[in-house]
Order: C-alpha cells, then sequence, then structure tokens
C-alpha cells in the first residue's frame, strides 16, 4: 500500500485552477476568497403522496478552494440531500447554489454533465458501479465521456487510479466480483481519474476496515494538500477529525459548523453570516 | 456520436446476450413472415398469370347465348337454343373489311356424349368438337406427332382426328404410344388419327387433354347437322394491343348480320377476350396476396410489440445504469447515441436475419404454390421493423436521459 501511496503522489499532480500544495487558500492575501461552493438558503423537500418530507430546511454552506470538510449527522438529517446538490445531481427546491460563482440554475444539461465530469469527483454511499463492467471500463468510463480520444491515454490513467486505490491486480474483475470494500475503492479510482478540483464523498469508508480506512484518508489527505477541495460525509468520529472543518445536520437544518478538534494542519472556521439558526 | 458510443453499445449488447437474441429473434420472425407470406400470394398470383398467358393474350372467344360472364351464362338460356352462331356469321367475319383486327377465325362445333371406340377400348370424349385448321394457331395448340387438322382435310370433309394426351391414353393404353394413322371409332363413324396434341399446361381453365378435334365440316356432316349453329367461335386479334378493337368489330358486325342493336345483342351472343380472365382472376389472386399480407402484417406487429416490449423493460432496468453515466458525466447525446446504436445494431441485424430466412423460406414450395418474393415487402417489413426497433429504443432511453441524474439513480 506504500507503493500505492508514492503511485498517488505522482498521480495527484495539480487540479486546473489550484493554488500551490500545501499553501492555504487564504494566502491569496488581499483578494477575497473564492467560494467555490457556495449554497444559500437551499431548501429540498419531496412529495410523498400527501406529505411532505422536508429533507432540507434552509442550509447556508460555504466552501473556499482547497477546503476539507466533513459533514456529519444522524440518519436521515440530509447529508446526502445537500451532497447531492452540491454534486450537480440534484437541483434544490428553493434557494440557491452557485459553484465557482455560477448559479447551477442558469446552467444548462450540457453544461451540467460537463461539470459533473470534469470538476466534480462523486462518491457515492452506494457505489454505483455499472453492472457487468469490468473495473477498469468503469473508471475509463468518466474520461470517455471527457473527451479523451485516445485509448492507450485513457487506459493508462484508469490503470494509474485503480493502482492507486490497491486495486492493481483487480482490473477485469465485475463489480459483482469484488468486495463491498474494493467496490468503493472502484468508485473513488473514478471519481479521481479526471483529476477533479472538487471531491465528494458520501461515507467513503462505511464499507472498509480501519486499515483501509487508513489508507483512504491518507489519500484525501494528499489530495488536500495538493490543492484540492474535499466535502466528505461520515459517521465516524475519527474520519471528522481528519478534516479541517466540521459540519454538523440535524432534521435538515445545519446545526453546528466549527474547525476540527484534532485536525492536522491549518484550520479555519468559514461561518457565513447566513448560518441557519438553530 | 462517436466510436466510443459504438464501443459502449457493443458492450450492451455483448452484456445480454439473452436478451439481445430475443429482441432480433422478434424483429426476425416478424420481418421473414411477411416476406415469405407476400411471397406466396405474390407466387399465385404469377402462376395463375401465366397459365393465362399460355391461352394465348390476344384471343377472344364469341359465345352464343348470353355468354360465360354475361347475362343468362353458356349455353343455358333459352335463347342461346334458337339464336345460334352460324357458319354464315363466321365467313362475314373472316371479311378484312367488318373485322380488319382480326387476324383468324374458327368455330367450335361441339357435340357431347360421343363415344369413341378402338379395338375394344372405349372413351367418352371430354370435348369432341369442329374446328378449322386455323384453331391451333388460335388456341396456341401444338402437336406432338402427326399433323394438325388441314386446309385440304376441310375442303374434302376427311374423316380425320386429331387426339390430346388424354383420348390417346384412354383408346391404346399408354399415352406415349405413337397412334397415327390408326382407326378410332366416334358414335358410328370412324376416323383415321393424324395428329397428337402436345400436352399444355396443368391450367383448370383449359379443356386440358381430353379433346378430339375434326374438321368443322366432318362435323356438320356427320354430327350437328348444317342446320344447326356453333356453340363458340375463337378468334385471334393481329396483336394482343388490339384484342379490345377486333372485340368490337366482332360485336357490331355480328350484331347487324343478326339485325340487333348492341344492347339486344348482349342477349344473343357475347365476346370475350383473355383480358376479362385476367382480369377477373387477378382481382381474386390480389385478394388473396392482400390476406397474406394482413395476416403476415399482424405478425409483423405482434413481433413489433415483443420488441418494443424487451427494449421498454431493457431501459426501464437500465434507467439506473443512466443515472450512473449521467453522474459522471455524460451527456444526453452520448446516452442518446449509445441507444441508439443498440437499437439499430438489434434491429438491422434482426432485419436482416429475417430477410434471410424469408428468402430461403421462399425457395421452397408452400402448400402447392411456389413463392415469389415481392421486392416492396423486403423493404417495406425490413423498414418497419427497423422503425419499431429505433422508436422503441430511443423514446424510453430518451426519457430516462432527461430525468435528473438522481432521479434515475434512485429509480426501480
Ligand atoms: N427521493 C426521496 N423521496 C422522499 N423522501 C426522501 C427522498 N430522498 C430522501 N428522502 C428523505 O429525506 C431525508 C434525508 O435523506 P438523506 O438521504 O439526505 O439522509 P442522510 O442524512 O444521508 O442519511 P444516512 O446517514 O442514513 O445516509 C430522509 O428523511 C429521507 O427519508
Ligand atoms: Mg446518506
Amino acid at each position: 500500500m506504500r507503493g500505492a501511496l508514492s503511485s498517488l503522489r505522482r498521480m495527484i499532480d495539480r487540479p486546473d485552477p489550484a493554488p500551490e500544495p500545501g499553501s492555504s487558500p487564504r494566502a491569496v492575501a488581499g483578494s477575497r476568497p473564492a467560494a467555490v461552493i457556495d449554497v444559500r438558503q437551499v431548501t429540498k423537500t419531496y412529495a410523498l403522496g400527501d406529505v411532505a418530507v422536508h429533507a432540507l430546511r434552509g442550509v447556508s454552506l460555504s466552501v473556499e478552494r482547497g477546503e476539507y470538510v466533513a459533514i456529519i449527522g444522524a440518519s436521515g438529517s440530509g447529508k446526502s440531500t445537500l451532497m447531492h446538490i452540491i454534486g450537480c445531481l440534484d437541483l434544490p427546491t428553493t434557494g440557491r447554489y452557485l459553484l465557482d460563482g455560477i448559479d447551477v440554475a442558469a446552467m444548462s444539461e450540457d453544461e451540467l454533465s460537463d461539470v459533473r465530469n470534469r470538476k466534480i469527483g462523486f462518491v457515492f454511499q452506494s457505489f454505483n458501479l455499472i453492472p457487468r463492467t469490468s473495473a477498469l471500463q468503469n473508471v475509463e468510463l468518466p474520461l470517455v465521456y471527457g473527451g479523451i480520444r485516445s485509448s492507450a491515454e485513457r487506459l493508462h490513467r484508469a490503470q494509474r487510479a485503480l493502482t492507486m486505490v490497491g486495486l492493481g491486480d483487480r482490473f477485469d474483475h465485475q463489480p459483482n466480483e469484488l468486495s463491498g470494500g474494493q467496490q468503493q475503492r472502484v468508485a473513488i479510482a473514478r471519481a479521481l481519474v479526471t483529476n477533479p478540483s472538487i471531491l465528494l464523498a458520501d461515507e467513503p469508508t462505511g464499507a472498509l476496515d480501519s486499515a483501509a480506512t487508513v489508507e483512504l484518508l491518507d489519500i484525501f489527505d494528499r489530495l488536500h494538500t495538493s490543492g484540492r477541495t474535499v466535502v466528505l460525509i461520515t459517521h465516524e468520529a475519527d474520519v471528522a477529525a481528519r478534516a479541517q472543518r466540521v459540519v454538523r445536520l440535524r432534521d435538515g437544518r445545519i446545526v453546528s459548523d466549527e474547525p476540527s478538534l484534532q485536525g492536522s494542519g491549518e484550520r479555519r472556521v468559514t461561518l457565513t453570516s447566513e448560518m441557519s439558526p438553530v | 456520436m462517436n466510436r466510443q458510443n459504438v464501443r459502449i453499445a457493443l458492450q450492451g449488447i455483448a452484456g445480454n446476450r439473452l436478451r439481445s437474441a430475443l429482441t432480433m429473434l422478434g424483429i426476425m420472425i416478424g420481418v421473414g413472415s411477411v416476406i415469405l407470406l407476400v411471397a406466396v400470394g405474390n407466387g399465385s398470383a404469377v402462376s395463375i398469370q401465366n397459365s393465362i398467358d399460355s391461352l394465348g393474350t390476344d384471343t377472344l372467344t364469341v359465345f352464343a347465348g348470353g355468354g360465360f360472364f354475361g347475362p343468362g351464362g353458356r349455353s343455358t338460356g333459352a335463347e342461346s337454343q334458337q339464336i345460334t352462331l352460324t357458319a354464315k356469321d363466321v365467313k362475314n367475319l373472316e371479311k378484312k373489311y367488318n373485322a380488319p383486327d382480326v387476324s383468324a377465325l374458327s368455330p367450335v362445333d361441339q357435340d357431347g356424349g360421343v363415344t369413341a371406340s378402338h379395338d375394344g377400348s372405349t372413351w367418352t370424349a371430354g370435348s369432341f368438337e369442329g374446328v378449322y385448321p386455323s384453331y391451333a394457331s388460335i388456341e396456341n395448340e401444338q402437336v406432338r406427332s402427326g399433323s394438325f387438322i388441314s386446309e385440304a382435310d376441310l375442303q374434302e370433309h376427311a374423316k380425320v382426328v386429331v387426339l390430346g394426351t388424354t383420348a390417346v391414353k384412354s383408346l391404346f393404353g399408354s399415352a406415349s404410344d405413337n397412334p397415327i394413322g390408326d382407326q378410332v371409332n366416334f358414335s358410328g363413324t370412324t376416323f383415321t388419327v393424324i395428329g397428337v396434341l402436345k400436352t399444355k399446361g396443368s391450367s383448370s381453365i383449359e379443356k386440358l387433354d381430353t379433346t378430339a378435334l375434326i374438321p368443322a365440316t366432318t362435323m356438320q356432316d356427320h354430327y350437328t347437322g348444317t342446320s344447326g349453329g356453333y356453340s363458340e367461335i375463337v378468334a385471334s386479334a393481329t396483336s394482343p394491343t388490339t384484342v379490345d378493337a377486333a372485340k368490337s368489330e366482332i360485336t357490331s358486325t355480328l350484331a347487324s348480320d343478326h339485325g340487333l342493336t348492341t344492347t339486344e345483342a348482349s342477349n344473343d351472343f357475347s365476346v370475350e377476350s383473355a383480358s376479362t380472365l385476367i382480369s377477373a382472376s387477378t382481382s381474386s389472386s390480389h385478394t388473396f396476396t392482400v390476406l397474406l399480407g394482413a395476416v403476415a402484417a399482424i405478425s409483423l406487429l405482434v413481433g413489433g410489440i415483443g420488441v418494443m416490449n424487451i427494449m421498454l423493460v431493457t431501459v426501464t432496468e437500465r434507467t439506473r445504469e443512466i443515472g450512473i453515466r449521467k453522474a459522471i458525466g455524460a451527456r444526453r447525446s452520448d446516452i442518446l447515441g449509445q441507444f441508439l446504436v443498440e437499437a439499430v445494431l438489434l434491429s438491422v441485424l434482426g432485419g436482416v436475419l429475417g430477410i434471410g430466412a424469408g428468402v430461403i423460406g421462399s425457395l421452397f414450395k408452400i402448400v402447392g404454390v411456389q413463392p415469389v418474393i415481392a421486392l416492396y415487402s423486403v423493404f417495406l417489413a425490413f423498414g418497419f421493423a427497423i422503425l419499431i426497433g429505433l422508436f422503441f429504443g430511443i423514446y424510453p432511453a430518451n426519457r430516462a436521459a432527461t430525468l435528473r441524474p438522481i432521479d434515475a439513480l434512485r429509480y426501480e
């Protein structure tokens, strides 16, 4: 796994508009820090027959470039719902969401597809690998949709991403031939293969044992250090502790947003003025 | 659409072989059955057409009485017994200024119930007819051996007979026998066999080979008598295109000879051409083809519904997959391209297999009919199958591709 990490180090070159590795976004002194993720008073309501389910009840959250944020909260508190909106997989019922300063509601369908492809890497709670398709092909797919024509390059990058998550010997396995943890790692490789500047992960360590969890968190640390924005959902305190900032959700509202207690590296608090009241 | 979509589509087809095979089977059966059944209908039409052609398309027949298709029916009305076609009528029609478009004429003077005998074997003649030498060319009769009735035979009232194959078989024991020069007795009068007719087609419309032909003059001498008339006069037009002109010339000549108006004449005699038969039979065989085509179209429709079903289920089952693809950056056009290629490949492959099956199937005789493939049915069936495959592959895929990724992912 050490080898895997060193190959990761090679792979994690700079994301497209990235600051110097290791440097804080704050280092851009003088200029107003650009919020890469800017969620404003977002609500999400599902209509279940006559009953309206309020999954989000007015959430405001601003994440700056290069931040490492953990979202925690009880089951059903709306974490995944918020993450889907941040990942441009779903639209809010009310409120606005600005990604890199652009209102997502104003984007065309194709623009949203391209954002999902290039800017965001998304790791689902339930993996969502394409069945009857090998691990390598699953990981290669975002590159196909990203318009990379050379199949040699696609293959090379997909192999590198899979090797990085420790699946160098499972290229040709189909999802149903992989363990839950291995599927999870294929999903992570797929999220990273396009080299996105934002990584969103919904309980990425849920299916991993403690050794694999540490391995994965090292990957996330590395990504963070190289300047990527990382947002992950977790139930586990030690996972949340690795982040700079911990956002707690309850019943569709943010109840706390504070720097991680044991978080390594720089810690910052970004409390937006629109912090929803408890 | 790019090469990747084709690759992804191929993976999709290969990833679910049974489903792909079933889809293709549905299209194949639909296309194949349309082609084959229309070919059977078409084949029967062609065979009827051929047997009518062998009668001669320039042939006209004048029936005494109301005629075959006209009022009164053939030789059954009271008038047909009184008013008959006579030798004088034949003479008048032979005059070029009366009927310039008629090239040849022959009376057909029938006597029913004549029994022939030879050397102890007897045979009841199917049709015992007195004719002119021109009868052979008009009715497309040819002799297998010997010769046909000559002009001299007619003038001399010669007692000579030309026999059909069946007659030879009944009287001489074997159809291949050569009875030229032998004597045959027809109800008391002895005739010399001078020719044997070639076997004609097998159509039921023809008199087949049960004919015995003698000179018309001899017929009147010994059987029907000079006062009686002919039951028919056969004529040929100068060419197939002048049949209608010849028909009206014959009608007006005979009507004026009999002192009748054209309307009255329809009860006295009627003139039929082969084209009358052709239109009657083509319309009935057309009905047959349409009927078969309808049955086949229903099977294509049922096959099509099967394809729709499989496609709908497939895409519904793959809504989640579409959601995943969109989540990792597929555009709507990528998804549509993938399913378009899949649907086109499946339906074209199925259609080609169906054409193959239809073509192979139509090599064999089906219920006695040799199928003849109609090109339009190939295009129609193939086009329809592809349209069905395309529409029901693309429509649900498009529906899934327009969903938000998360809704497609949650789809159950
Ligand atoms: N498609 C939907 N239709 C109706 N209600 C929904 C839908 N999706 C989510 N919900 C509801 O919204 C609420 C928030 O769901 P969400 O998936 O965001 O929870 P979560 O915080 O991710 O929980 P967990 O930790 O168990 O994953 C839940 O009460 C859930 O029942
Ligand atoms: Mg969740």
